[in-house]
């Protein structure tokens, strides 16, 4: 697993990548009041909501069957979960410890932003990006100081 | 003029609002409009608004900033009425509404999950569990002109892809939900197979990060969970 926790504090000024990912909240949700009109989003700058679901259509197939034609299905390297499965129970507890590692940095950073210490703790505040989608098959977490 | 809206607040939540600008270039200058009961925060719409990365981020800023004292009611970004009196009348129309609303949020966050799994991963768990998926694919890989094996190959694929999603967006959900008070599962973004927000209340949300994060520990590497907050409950008012 990888998991990126980035700690919306009321005093960060919010990052553009933290902003990015709950974009689509602060456009389509909160609150309207129903005589007032809202701006409109058309030739919005910010980059598009790219919202995909899994449509059946003809295209959609064909995308699916060229992906699964060239799938490695032989190379260990190329299928995270088969990994796990063969190496078992050692990569396993390899895959609990990290994830115990990730979990206490999260709760610091969740304590720090609750209580709003925001001023003295802004130079420590740890944030967490997955690394660029176009790495290979494994997306893996990156820790930063900021 | 008219009144561009950020949120609404108990007419005791302190409001600092020192250091914040508003929406705008140049940025507006962030007030509030009072009734009795309510404070609606806001500042001048600029002509023209539009949903440029500079606006969303000083609306999101206003938000943040409100929060961290208080029940806030967060407003969609671009919400404008027509002026500062039209503000406080329409406080005053849905005041028990927004009162109860108030109350009912107070102490509480959202907190955003999304969750991803590479492709590549899942489409190897499709091949390697379904016989006649791997058969279509060997198939089609030695001709690559069969056209009709192709399509039910995808076909077949698409309909793997789309239960195995909502079976791991439905489970996911599932052991979470308990950490939380609230739910709200959103339309999937990006490649996102669960986006969803919680409420959790403000003195759990440790407990509900650590659920988070047991639950990640139970996926393998090629998902990835991003979590997000706290943030002020957008999808809860």
């Amino acid at each position: 697993m990888s998991i990126v926790q980035q700690s919306n504090a009321p005093t960060s000024g919010g990052g553009s990548g933290s902003l990015y990912d709950v974009l689509e909240l602060i456009l389509d949700r909160g609150l309207v009041i129903d005589a007032f009109v809202r701006v409109s989003l058309v030739g919005i700058e910010i980059l598009k909501i790219d919202v995909r679901v899994v449509v059946a259509s003809v295209d959609t197939y064909l995308r699916f069957a060229e992906a699964c034609n060239r799938l490695d299905l032989e190379a260990g390297s190329n299928k995270p979960s088969g990994l796990t499965d063969l190496v078992g129970d050692s990569m396993e507890s390899g895959a609990k410890g990290k994830s115990k590692g990730a979990l206490t940095g999260a709760v610091e950073a969740i304590t720090d932003s609750l209580q709003g210490s925001g001023e003295e703790d802004d130079g420590k505040r740890e944030r967490e990006r997955s690394s660029s989608k176009s790495s290979s098959g494994r997306r893996t977490t990156r820790r930063r100081e900021e | 003029m008219s009144t561009y809206i950020y949120a609404i607040t108990a007419s005791d939540h302190p409001v600092r609002l020192d250091g914040l600008t508003g929406v705008g270039e140049p940025a507006s200058e962030v007030r509030t409009v009072k009734t009795d009961a309510l404070t609606a925060v806001v500042s001048d719409a600029p002509e023209g608004l539009r949903a440029k990365r500079r606006d969303v981020s000083a609306h999101q800023a206003v938000l943040e900033r409100l929060m961290a004292d208080g029940a806030v009611l967060p407003m969609r970004f671009g919400l404008v009425g027509p002026d500062d009196d039209q503000v406080a009348a329409a406080l005053e129309g849905n005041r028990d509404g927004y009162r109860e609303r108030l109350t009912e949020l107070d102490g509480c966050l959202e907190f955003n999950l999304k969750v991803t799994r590479d492709e590549d991963d899942l489409l190897t768990e499709i091949v390697h569990e379904s016989d006649e998926i791997r058969r279509l694919n060997e198939f089609t890989r030695e001709h690559p002109d069969a056209q009709n094996e192709k399509m039910r190959l995808g076909e077949l694929i698409t309909e793997e892809v789309k239960t195995r999603q909502e079976r791991e967006a439905g489970e996911i959900t599932d052991r979470l939900s308990p950490a939380a008070l609230n739910t709200a599962i959103g339309d999937p973004v990006q490649d996102t197979l669960l986006n969803v927000s919680f409420l959790v209340e403000r003195e759990k949300a440790a407990g509900f990060s650590e659920a988070v994060h047991k639950e990640a520990g139970r996926h393998s590497e090629a998902h990835t969970f991003r979590l997000n907050g706290p943030l002020p409950p957008y999808s809860f008012v």
